[in-house]
């Protein structure tokens, strides 16, 4: 058995055509995100064109569900809540490692007999990667198993 | 590939790069100037956001990532949190004292003099060299990255589930109020 | 799909045997966790024994490897597993294990976080015998990271402990200063060489343009492992740290991660420094001098018993970084400075836990730690204080005991190249040993000479798991002493130094 990829090689994105093709898969990332923004600006921009405009002090008190604001907004946090934070900070570094595996999804291994027939069809690394992947999010899934049992996850 | 290409991928670059740049140091000078301290975080968001954008310029898509992933979401979220759980006056005018403006900016005059002469040598050309190695044979595309990750460095990247587990359950512990 | 490209992901064969101990240790780990998630206060009392049990079960594939008797190496010789791998993760589980038992009765008495512990326990020491194998910089850097983090956390442990904070946060903050230093070296070399393995970094320097700049790199990774061994001038969290951590993990801490960082260095250092012989030993043979000297001499003023190890565990560093001062004059020396430092490894981690077990089973009727409070425990406790006072001679060097022949290997590997350099450095080891003679025997004295403080002369009760940690560093203490020949089988260089070129 020979693993071998018979997905078209990437080419190096250095510069010229294949770093052209590149960037501009990333023009799309840029457009959507100034739409985004224009979208905004121009509600809000829309907005304050044909609302009346009548200031008085109590408009801008916080809303707090319609009785008077106890106390401010800007008070100390409770540490519990740094938990949080620091589950988000674990699952992201995660994400970091799938994120690179992610884009060898594409890019196939073919399982090739002896006579050189292909038979099975995997994705990157064949079951290999696939293993390493599952066991790297398993380990990392334990913590989560252990956050929730141990009620870490509940928000009082 | 002809000459041409490259020349208009390249304008198109440093337009781009141009306007980026722009952002970044509007931002920059914002996040040092503010008289606030959560405003100064939200400005790095700003600031580290439009470095990321030069690193998809520069053809750097997976640090580009970890730029975002890690700088804007794990680094800012816990300056946020540190913030937040200090007893720092957050909502009255000045939270940031600035004494140290001065030496601050001898630093930094002097970082961006020591990088400026660096990387004067390099001015113009398009591609490094390491080692001999062009930066296209050391593995800078993401598939790249990902092949040594899983083929030369497969022990320590399931290390690093294991660290992170432990750094997990270890935070929570220590971390928790009982 | 017809065409079949030329090259391809050729994924690396994966040696199973040879992953085994580790394995073994993750899913360790695993059960654990999960035994403490789902069983919740009724599994409190099985954690140690579980985890007793797993380390016990890692060492079979070491044990099956070592007999086997073959090199693996795996990922281009990344990551290795020979004679000099093996005897380290052997030494690492079994410390493991003897720290287990020190921390049975401790912990579960205390009002401590019980599953967590062992699991950050066991991750530490997965990070140990990872570094043991490890033959590149990446793997290095993060194993170093691996049996650091959890040791940072458990330093911490006694939450509402003042005390035991700041021996995590001193811990934590010298240690990721040192890791800082040392991934600066780390990245100055690969940038010279562009290779993160040890090997192709050794080539790469030799005859490098640019000397200054290999010369930075190789004075910073060391700079940075001597943070992690406690060499002084880079000593000054031990002391706080010991004293302010939980005992168990004083005890795993003195020898556990104190030995990786050895065995990290010696890695670094013979592997990929081997050419560079005129930057590593001047630093080296300046910071085992230094090391040796104001170890011993700050320890003879101590008062407190785990202090006084503290600092005799940096005068410890210094005796064991000696031979590496001349382990690049040639071939042989190197394989005796190889061999002698892991001789005294495995030889201080054996007398030194059992004196931090003899430290725990005291402090369960003192609590305390002063050397005072020893007073009289010959009187009503002879079996410990005898236990104590071969440990301690033990340390101090006294014949028939097994630190004796730790310290002849280095006497010998110091004095085998024929250096002047190398002979200055024994005359250092032997006075800093004479110094070291005087608190170690200070301590003897109170226990068999003075009377109790408080004439309180109960006998102490000493629990199984104590007891049995006891038993196994009493035996490897004599049985060496006695017997240096058992210990020599296993302490062979050759692969390890083959492999280095």
């Amino acid at each position: 058995m020979l693993l071998t990829d018979i997905s078209p090689l990437l080419s190096a994105t250095t510069a010229g055509e294949s770093y052209s093709d590149f960037v501009r898969s990333y023009l799309t990332v840029a457009i959507f995100g100034l739409l985004a923004l224009g979208m905004v600006a121009l509600l809000l921009g829309v907005g304050s064109i044909i609302r009346p405009n009548r200031p008085q002090p109590g408009k801008y008190l916080t809303y707090e569900s319609g009785v008077d604001p106890v106390g401010e907004a800007w008070p100390q946090t409770q540490v519990r809540y740094y938990i949080f934070a620091l589950l988000f900070v674990i699952f992201d570094v995660e994400a970091v490692f799938i994120f690179p595996w992610a884009t060898r999804l594409d890019s196939e291994t073919a399982l090739v007999d002896s006579s050189g027939n292909v038979f099975e069809i995997l994705g990157p690394y064949g079951s290999y990667g696939l293993v390493k992947m599952l066991l790297f999010i398993a380990v990392l899934a334990l913590g989560l198993v252990y956050a929730w049992r141990k009620k870490v996850l509940r928000w009082m | 590939m002809s000459i041409l290409a490259v020349t208009e991928v390249l304008v198109a670059q440093n337009i781009a790069f141009a306007i980026i740049a722009v952002g970044v140091v509007v931002a920059g000078v914002r996040l040092v100037t503010t008289e606030n301290v959560v405003h100064a975080a939200l400005w790095l968001v700003v600031v580290l956001a439009g470095i990321a954008g030069l690193y998809i310029l520069l053809a750097a898509e997976f640090t580009a990532i970890v730029q975002v992933l890690v700088y804007i979401g794990a680094i800012v979220v816990l300056f946020l949190f540190g913030i937040m759980l200090t007893r720092a006056r957050l909502g009255e005018g000045e939270t940031v004292n600035k004494k140290m403006r001065a030496p601050a900016l001898v630093i930094a005059v002097a970082m961006f003099a020591l990088m400026a002469y660096s990387l004067w040598g390099y001015f113009g050309s398009t591609e490094l060299e390491v080692m001999g190695r062009s930066t296209a044979e050391l593995g800078q595309t993401t598939a790249q990255v990902a092949d040594t990750l899983f083929l030369t460095y497969l022990i320590p990247f399931e290390v690093v589930s294991v660290l992170l587990l432990a750094a997990l359950t270890g935070a929570i512990v220590l971390a928790r109020r009982d | 799909m017809n065409i079949l490209a030329a090259v391809g992901v050729d994924n690396p064969p994966l040696d199973w045997h040879a992953l085994a101990p580790e394995l073994v240790l993750v899913g360790l780990l695993a059960v654990l966790l999960l035994v403490d998630a789902f069983g919740g206060e009724r599994s409190r009392w099985a954690m140690p024994s579980l985890t007793g049990i797993g380390l016990l079960a890692a060492l079979i594939p070491v044990a099956t490897l070592a007999y086997d008797g073959v090199v693996r190496s795996m990922f281009d010789g990344a990551y290795v597993v020979d004679n000099y791998a093996l005897l380290f993760k052997a030494l690492f589980l079994i410390a493991g294990y003897v720290v287990v038992l020190l921390s049975t009765n401790y912990i579960a008495e205390g009002d401590y976080w019980e599953g967590e512990y062992y699991q950050l326990l066991v991750a530490s020491l997965l990070g140990m015998t990872v570094m043991a194998s490890a033959r590149d910089l990446i793997s290095v850097f993060l194993a170093l990271e691996l049996l650091s983090i959890p040791a940072y956390m458990l330093a911490a442990w006694r939450k509402r402990d003042l005390g035991s904070e700041e021996a995590g946060m001193k811990y934590y903050l010298m240690g990721v200063f040192a890791s800082a230093i040392l991934l600066y070296g780390m990245s100055l070399l690969y940038g010279m060489t562009g290779s993160t393995l040890l090997v192709d970094i050794a080539g790469a320097i030799e005859g490098t343009e640019v000397p200054a700049l290999v010369a930075l790199a190789v004075v910073l990774v060391v700079v940075g492992f001597a943070f992690k061994v406690s060499a002084v001038p880079f000593h000054t969290w031990a002391p706080d740290t010991y004293q302010g951590a939980p005992t168990p993990v004083t005890a795993f801490l003195a020898v556990g991660s104190k030995a990786a960082g050895f065995v990290a260095l010696m890695t670094v250092v013979l592997i990929a420094f081997p050419t560079q012989p005129r930057i590593f030993e001047p630093l080296i043979w300046a910071l085992a001098a230094v090391t040796m000297i104001v170890g011993n001499l700050i320890a003879l003023r101590q008062t407190n018993l785990v202090r006084m190890l503290a600092y005799s565990g940096v005068a410890q560093a210094g005796y064991i970084l000696a031979p590496l001062a001349v382990a690049g004059v040639s071939g042989a020396s190197a394989a005796m400075a190889v061999e002698a430092v892991s001789t005294y490894l495995v030889i201080y981690a054996a007398m030194n836990l059992g004196a931090f077990a003899v430290v725990i089973a005291v402090a369960r009727k003192t609590g305390s730690a002063e050397i005072d409070s020893y007073g009289g425990l010959f009187s009503y406790s002879p079996v410990l204080a005898v236990c104590m006072s071969v440990f301690l001679f033990s340390l101090a060097g006294i014949p028939p005991l097994a630190g004796w022949y730790g310290k002849l290997t280095i006497f010998l590997a110091l004095i085998e190249p024929g250096t002047l350099a190398g002979y200055i450095l024994a005359v250092i080891v032997g006075l800093a040993s004479v110094i070291a003679l005087f608190y170690y025997a200070r301590v003897a004295k109170v226990m068999f000479v003075d009377p109790a403080p408080d004439g309180d002369t109960t006998p102490i009760r000493v629990p199984m798991s104590l007891a049995a940690a006891l038993t196994i560093t009493v035996a490897v203490t004599l049985v060496v002493g006695v017997l240096p020949q058992v210990l020599a089988r296993v302490t062979g260089a050759e692969t390890f130094l083959s492999i280095g070129g």
